[in-house]
């Protein structure tokens, strides 16, 4: 499978960093990730020949963790903390606006593709909580108010 | 390394370093409990039952991943261990649907035992139990989620033991389940080592499924009837309408060369004994067709005829085919029957190695030959031809194991390249056919590599490969069919340089090995003695028999399509199919089959004796490495007789005394009573026929340890411990040819039988298990009513 | 003085022939009582026939497990256990009894099987008029023992339905 030049070069030094192959399995597979947007069935066919993993032991690594995806996903993917810090400090209620206003549930997309939406355990943010994370930028001390605007801004930026 | 000292519940006791707390511990005595430690298999540390108190630790200790360090003080039994163990039960148990009245594994489940001990059934949780519902995905293995402990063993069993890699772990946490490579179902070797050793009944098998109780079976530790590598199989019998019924097989007793290891075979492929199509009653043909017949009809026909041709046209007229899959007892006895009785040297079996070439190369050597053990304990191997990981699932899993454990060094040569070579050292790839070439270069031969050397290998690498082979001392060949001839003289001579070589000759049948011992070729006596030198045979037997070589297998077929071979004796075998002879050329010729079923051959008999198999009968076995194992009989099937007994039955009728056949009440060794106990009943059974014959029903002509006897006495290398023997341990004995260069081996009439995992000669295609994995290129559909049907 | 108490020795003594005239029979009519049990009494915990029970779906609730054929002092229950399949369920559990006997030559009614059952799916009924002149009539199959259908499932749900339920005799005399 075809990847960036910089994917390839960046799965090339990571092989050497490591005194067995397999462990660069998960940073290659977030890498592959960021390329594709999610991981497809040939993304997986391929890392496991690079590797010289079966399918299985790849698709087992992708199923442990929740960054990892087999699914496609909205452009942006909006995962709001939902552990005590962040829920003390309101975002359930944070939560509650944006599902509505996104019109989806935990772990929905919608329709046009632009959002994904996840509530997710701490997200290492706690003293600007309550805060969200999209894919990689942190948004803190949310409000439904400001929470909203973080998302017109990006919609913004993904409808250009 | 020195000692380790340590102290566990008071004992003091020094162990070797490098020791697991968990061993040490059982080697006094004390049981730590644990559900994902198994002996042989990776750490994992995941169940947390075996946690122990360790002075000096802050926290509990899993006794799992411990090692043993200087004076380290142990507790297992106190207050806070116990309290320990129980939480970690009540944790496992909390999704766990403690459906034991329906769980397959009821009765012989380590959670269960846990539960009792320690008494954790009542959870503290109030919510619900997640449910998910069973799934099939295999014919022979169903997973139920919910029972589930994720203790891994299966995942690593199958990864590291069988170099599967079928199983995983998905998603973490309470989600954390176990998968199958194809997400909803398996594609693998099907040998269902996973289901044994799961210690709750996450995973059980399709074949034994619902059908009975661990209690309710008689369990019977018998070897496996199908490859030749001599697994001990523990059989589960069940009472049935007709007589008994095999319901499962497994080895969880570790009992045997296996240890626990089983294919598919070993373990679901039983079921060809209970298959519709085994014939029921003897058969005669009358008018073109197969007419049911008494037993007494059918001996007095077969004596009749052959009485009638031996008289008129003499034993040479008379040819005899043996099997691969009859106990050792029977293939002498079938000998003895030619030779003595019909007076006729024509005596073959479908030969799938050369063992006379490789008894002959070894003359007057010494532990020249190795045992399946010595496979898993060996610092090195060289693997030349065949493919262990499909004729030989437990050679190739002795192999890998002592790859994986002991770090032996494992050279393959082979013309495809086999999955084994995963675990070799070094690989090389021949060019198909040259075999015997590569057998002449280790020798010395350096011309020989021209037809060896292309590509990647170089005729420096092979020389590279030799010198080094050369340098590993206790080296053990292994070599498949393709070596044959001088082949096997050129490699033993090389072998007879590197100190402690020894070596293993694979042959392909249950008891191939055995029949070959056992003198089932018209060249040679058993223990591979030539026809022409056979005193020693003359003078025990007490009547002169034939000196002259008779006709092989091809020969017989030729002889009889001319019309000079006028009956043919068949023994279990199957050499219409196996040597794609022309049915026709055997027309004119009267024959007789002991069979299990109709097959190509039995079709073509005038009389077909129903044959009892393997597991109906006592007996012993030899398997290809030369391990001579205890054959039990699982229980006896009401319409079928062993093979032993017909053919006694059929001498009886041809007026012969059946004491010069069979030595008993000629004992030399106390039997120690085993082979007239419950397990093998004969004397029982035959006292009533016995004592109509004004014989001495104390010990039968029908009990095989009588000519076990003989067999011991008579047959080089097979001297081995009786008490052993009968205890069902494994005894390796020595192959010896007595005069060598006289062998001539006819290497051209070895076929090899080239089976799979999933095939088994003829009998593999009467076992439905076998056929419907998908695995298996020749697959009938496996739906619930076939699967029903089958045992 | 003599009389008198041989007259209040004779007067106590029919005050209890009097008293006990106008009490209940204590003597159990059996045979020619009234009813299905022909007049005879039971305690509750009185072990007769067993009585395999049904669910409240009018499944059978014995899945086979053979734990009474285990407890079985006597060795007298034989079971063949099967599969449940879809088309056919038998049974609330994945398995069910396909053969279940039980051979009352045998039995002694200790009552075993009914604590070893897991899902209390064996109990003792109040049968006891199981004797014959043929040995072989005493092997009593799965048919023989199982409980009615209840009333709302089955035509066949009039027989001893109350005593189904509660656990005792429908009729009492």
């Amino acid at each position: 499978m075809r990847f960036s030049d910089s994917f390839e070069s960046r799965f090339t030094s990571m092989l050497g960093h490591y005194p067995t192959k397999r462990s660069v399995l998960v940073p290659t597979l977030l890498y592959m990730q960021d390329e594709l947007g999610y991981l497809t069935d040939e993304a997986i066919r391929d890392i496991a020949q690079r590797l010289e993993l079966t399918e299985l032991e790849v698709r087992n690594v992708i199923s442990y963790y929740s960054m990892l995806t087999t699914r496609p996903r909205g452009k942006y993917n909006v995962q709001v903390c939902r552990n005590i810090s962040c829920m003390l400090c309101g975002a359930d209620d944070v939560i509650a606006h944006l599902k509505k206003r996104l019109g989806i549930a935990h772990k929905g997309t919608t329709a046009d593709g632009m959002f994904s939406f996840e509530e997710v355990e701490c997200i290492g943010a706690c003293s600007w909580a309550p805060a969200m994370q999209v894919n990689y930028d942190f948004h803190e001390k949310l409000t439904p108010e400001n929470a909203e605007k973080v998302l017109d801004e990006y919609r913004r930026k993904g409808s250009q | 390394m020195p000692d380790v000292n340590i102290t566990v519940d008071g004992k003091k006791l020094a162990v070797p370093a490098g020791t697991l707390l968990i061993e040490a511990c059982k080697s006094v005595g004390i049981e730590v409990p644990s559900f994902c430690y198994y002996p042989g298999l990776s750490l994992q540390g995941a169940c947390r039952m075996c946690l122990v108190k360790i002075e000096k630790m802050p926290k509990l200790q899993t006794a799992c991943t411990t090692v043993v360090t200087e004076g380290m003080v142990v507790s297992t039994e106190i207050d806070e261990v116990r309290q320990a163990r129980k939480a970690m039960l009540e944790l496992l148990l909390a999704n766990h649907p403690l459906d034991c009245p329906v769980c397959d594994a009821g009765g012989e489940c380590e959670l269960q035992d846990m539960t009792f001990s320690y008494g954790a059934a009542e959870s503290k949780l109030i919510d619900i139990k997640n449910h998910k519902d069973e799934q099939q995905w295999s014919p022979v293995v169903y997973f139920d989620r919910p029972r589930c402990i994720m203790c891994y063993r299966c995942v690593r069993i199958c990864g590291e033991g069988m170099d599967v890699w079928a199983l995983g772990t998905a998603n973490r946490g309470s989600a954390q389940l176990i998968m199958p490579n194809h997400s909803d179902y398996l594609e693998c070797e099907e040998c269902g080592m996973c289901i044994d050793i799961c210690p709750v009944g996450a995973l059980t098998s399709g074949a034994y499924r619902y059908k009975t109780r661990p209690w309710e079976m008689k369990h019977v530790g018998t070897v496996c009837t199908h490859c030749a590598d001599g697994c001990k199989t523990t059989l589960g019998v069940r009472r049935s309408p007709t007589g008994m019924q095999i319901v499962r097989g497994d080895n969880r007793d570790k009992s045997g060369i296996n240890g626990d290891f089983l294919c598919i075979k070993g373990r679901y492929a039983f079921d060809f004994a209970s298959h519709d199509h085994r014939i029921q009653q003897p058969l005669i043909r009358r008018e073109g067709r197969h007419v049911p017949a008494s037993y007494d009809q059918a001996y007095e026909h077969i004596a009749l005829r052959l009485k009638e041709i031996r008289e008129q046209h003499g034993g040479h007229a008379i040819g005899v085919i043996g099997s691969t899959r009859t106990s050792n007892e029977e293939s002498y006895l079938l000998q003895k029957f030619a030779r003595l009785l019909l007076g006729t040297n024509n005596i073959d079996h479908h030969r799938t190695a050369d063992f006379p070439s490789f008894a002959g190369a070894l003359a007057r050597k010494k532990d020249a030959t190795a045992s399946m053990r010595d496979v898993f304990n060996a610092p090195a191997i060289l693997l030349i031809g065949n493919d262990p990981t499909e004729q030989h699932p437990l050679l190739a899993w002795q192999i890998r194991n002592n790859v994986r454990l002991h770090r032996a060094r494992l050279y393959v040569v082979n013309s495809s390249p086999i999955k084994l070579r995963r675990q070799a050292a070094s690989f090389t790839q021949i060019p198909a056919g040259s075999e015997p070439q590569l057998a002449a270069f280790l020798a010395g031969d350096d011309s020989a590599a021209n037809a060896l050397a292309s590509g990647e290998i170089t005729r420096e690498a092979l020389a590279a490969l030799r010198d080094k082979l050369r340098g590993e001392p206790n080296l053990i060949i292994i070599f498949g069919s393709e070596l044959r001839g001088s082949s096997i003289d050129s490699l033993v001579r090389f072998g007879a340089a590197i100190s402690g070589a020894k070596f293993v000759c694979l042959g392909d049948y249950a008891n191939s090995r055995g029949a070959a011992d056992m003198g089932l070729y018209p060249d040679l006596l058993p223990g591979y003695v030539p026809v022409g030198s056979g005193a020693r045979f003359h003078e025990e037997w007490g009547a002169p028999v034939p000196t002259e070589p008779g006709m092989n297998l091809l020969q017989m077929v030729d002889a009889a399509k001319a019309g000079r071979l006028k009956a043919l004796y068949i023994v279990g075998a199957n050499p219409v199919a196996r040597y794609n002879l022309d049915p026709f050329a055997l027309s004119k010729t009267f024959i007789v089959a002991h069979d299990m079923f109709l097959t190509e051959t039995a079709l073509l008999a005038e009389v077909i004796l129903p044959a009892a198999n393997a597991y109906e009968k006592s007996g012993t076995f030899t398997n290809t490495c030369g391990d001579l194992q205890l054959l039990k009989k699982a229980g006896d099937i009401t319409t079928v007789k062993s093979d032993f007994e017909m053919l006694l039955r059929v001498a009886d009728r041809l007026g012969f005394d059946l004491r010069q056949l069979v030595p008993f009440r000629q004992a030399e060794r106390a039997d120690l009573g085993q082979s007239r106990g419950a397990q093998s009943g004969e004397a029982d059974r035959h006292a009533i026929w016995l004592e109509a014959h004004g014989l001495e029903p104390k010990l039968s002509p029908f009990d095989p340890i009588a000519m076990l006897d003989e067999i011991q006495r008579l047959v080089p290398g097979y001297d081995v411990s009786r008490v052993e023997l009968l205890a069902g341990n494994d005894q390796h004995t020595s192959i010896e040819a007595g005069v060598a260069s006289s062998i001539a081996s006819q290497p051209e009439l070895i076929l090899p039988a080239n089976d799979t995992l999933f095939t088994s000669g003829t009998l593999g295609r009467y076992s439905r298990t076998l056929n419907s994995v998908i695995e298996n290129p020749r697959r009938a559909p496996a739906d619930k009513a076939d699967r029903e049907v089958v045992v | 003085m003599a009389v008198i108490k041989d007259i209040a020795a004779i007067a106590k003594g029919m005050s209890i022939t009097l008293k006990e005239m106008f009490s209940p029979t204590v003597v159990e009519n059996y045979p020619d009582g009234p009813g299905p049990l022909k007049g005879a009494k039971f305690q509750e915990r009185f072990r007769g026939v067993h009585v395999l029970q049904r669910d409240e779906n009018g499944l059978e609730k014995c899945v086979a497990c053979f734990l009474c054929a285990a407890a079985c002092p006597s060795n007298c229950i034989y079971i063949e256990a099967a599969e449940n399949t879809t088309e056919q369920r038998i049974s609330g559990a994945e398995r069910y009894a396909q053969v279940y006997n039980i051979d009352y030559n045998r039995c002694i009614f200790c009552g075993y099987c009914v604590e070893a059952c897991p899902t209390d799916a064996i109990t003792h009924g109040h049968g006891f008029e199981i004797a014959s002149l043929n040995a072989t009539s005493l092997v009593y199959r799965k048919e023989q023992m199982l409980a009615p259908l209840p009333a709302h499932l089955g035509s066949n749900a009039v027989f001893n339905q109350a005593e189904t339920e509660t656990g005792t005799p429908a009729v009492r005399s």
